[in-house]
């Protein structure tokens, strides 16, 4: 099951929380880094390639995000939420950048990430995806492509409105339900 | 924004995905920056997003990606600095500013004890050569005493650079003992790690190897009662929803014209549209397989159909349904 989360190559040190993993990388530890990259490299890469759908722009995205991780892991503090999160967040938006073919628009600090789950635990991270696609599946059809364009395919409430037809604030009112409803799904 | 000055989540959800245009973003980025309360819901809206981005399918990065990043952070790999080596620092007032660090602290180390507190004026500490180069703050210093002060500290300095050096490669040579036990244990640990990993692929390879080898003898069974049945196409799926995992054996099947092709198709429990689930072609002897196919997870499986379809598979499937099952 661990292989699903991209874990395979686990290293002695994957056992070790992230905020111990990135106290060694502010070191220079290069295998706590490596320890990193088995826990998250799958998932940022999934959501590249699925923003992206080109496998070699998503490698390229993955070893940015890890770099930048690797140059200025003192610009990631644990206030701002799980790590996990936060990568897949900033993977999201840096791939948005890259497909519109704009430099990056979120830097390191300007992201604040709350999250009641500890992603670096393989487990919940599991629960957490499962139940995320759960609730994801059981959205109307609407809601469900409307955050979906948004999100993965980084088109502007403008752009969704004109392709769907939905007058815009249907398209926000859409995108807002369908967060709420995730959002209450985890903390029921 | 609503009425007690705080935007709405829809407007938030629209800020945190960069979905704005640039002047709104501006306004909005400025607003959230003094107010608690934005911040705070921008924060939750962050973390539902992340929630929503682990619904994607997993997909394993190309091995070669790893190892190019290792590399690449080898090759910046920071060093941090060794507590021990920390200089004990001389007091900023008389600390010389033109001088380098380092040779300061060979010079101080090298120098013999302080000299009485009765000795210790400017001028005798330089005339004694204590003081680790206080002299060079005084105001009386003269020009022509700096050959010798040179040559004074270069020779009480020489004969320390061995020590010193020694020292440093004792402190590095006890640094590589530890990283190389370390290293030891981990490639240990990586090694069984990988043996049970090629145990694993090795019996996956096997399995997968006897399912698709086209000289595998199939034979299906059936109850023995005596009368020969003709045989008739036929196929089995075996298909776990929540991994999007599927395995499809058939038999029997009648040849296709070259410009054809079998297809299976999922259709799934909600009503949806049906899902392409893989493009086959038997062998001579009828049989074929699907090996999983790439399929999204958690879509429940109301029936199983194969059609015929031109070569290259279709989205939408084309009657008859030549096979089906649920």
């Amino acid at each position: 099951m661990y292989r699903d989360m991209g874990l395979a190559n686990a290293s002695p040190q994957s056992s070790q929380n992230d905020a111990t993993l990135l106290a060694l990388v502010r070191r220079g530890d290069e295998h706590a880094m490596a320890s990193l990259y088995d826990r998250y490299s799958k998932i940022v890469y999934s959501v590249a390639l699925r923003v992206l759908r080109d496998p070699a722009s998503a490698e390229d995205v993955l070893q940015e995000v890890f770099l930048h991780l690797w140059r200025s892991p003192e610009k990631f503090v644990a206030i701002r939420g799980s790590l996990g999160g936060w990568l897949t967040v900033v993977t999201r938006n840096r791939s948005i950048d890259a497909l519109r073919r704009k430099k990056p628009s979120t830097t390191i600090d300007d992201l604040s990430l709350a999250s009641q789950y500890d992603l670096a635990v393989e487990a919940e991270r599991n629960t957490m995806a499962e139940k995320a696609r759960a609730v994801i599946f059981r959205l109307p059809a609407e809601q469900r492509k409307t955050l979906e364009m948004a999100f993965f395919d980084g088109l502007t409430h403008s752009e969704i409105a004109e392709m769907t037809g939905d007058p815009l604030g249907t398209v926000k009112t859409r995108i807002r339900s369908a967060l709420t409803t995730l959002r209450k799904a985890f903390l029921a | 924004m609503s009425t007690v000055g705080h935007y709405d989540q829809g407007d938030l959800a629209l800020f945190a995905m960069q979905l704005l245009h640039r002047n709104e973003y501006a306004v909005m980025a400025a607003h959230i920056a003094d107010c608690t309360y934005c911040r705070q819901e921008l924060a939750q809206l962050q973390g539902d997003l992340a929630a929503y981005a682990h619904t994607v399918d997993m997909h394993s990065p190309p091995a070669l990606v790893r190892e190019r990043l290792l590399n690449q952070i080898a090759r910046e790999k920071r060093f941090t600095p060794i507590e021990r080596l920390e200089p004990e620092r001389v007091e900023p007032a008389h600390r010389p500013i033109e001088r380098p660090e380092r040779i300061e602290r060979i010079e101080a180390a090298a120098a013999p004890a302080p000299p009485p507190l009765g000795y210790s004026t400017r001028r005798q500490n330089y005339s004694t050569g204590l003081g680790s180069g206080r002299y060079l703050d005084t105001d009386d210093r003269h020009d022509e005493q700096q050959p010798s002060v040179s040559g004074r500290i270069f020779t009480r300095v020489f004969p320390w650079i061995g020590w010193a050096a020694a020292a440093g490669l004792a402190v590095a040579a006890g640094d590589l003992y530890h990283e190389r036990e370390e290293q030891r244990v981990r490639l240990a640990a990586q090694a069984g790690t990988i043996d049970h990993l090629s145990v694993d692929a090795a019996g996956a390879k096997q399995l997968l190897d006897t399912i698709t080898d086209a000289s595998a003898k199939q034979v299906t069974l059936s109850t023995t009662s005596g009368t020969s049945v003709p045989a008739v196409p036929q196929g089995r799926v075996t298909y776990v929803a929540s991994k999007g995992a599927l395995i499809f054996l058939a038999s029997n099947l009648e040849p296709l014209e070259p410009y054809k092709t079998y297809e299976l198709w999922l259709i799934p429990a909600d009503e949806r549209d049906s899902i392409p689930a893989g493009t086959f072609r038997p062998d001579a002897r009828g049989n074929a397989s699907v090996i999983l196919p790439p399929l999204p997870k958690g879509i429940e499986a109301k029936a199983f159909g194969v059609t015929i379809e031109d070569d290259g598979g279709s989205q939408i499937p084309t009657m008859p349904i030549v096979l089906a099952g649920n």
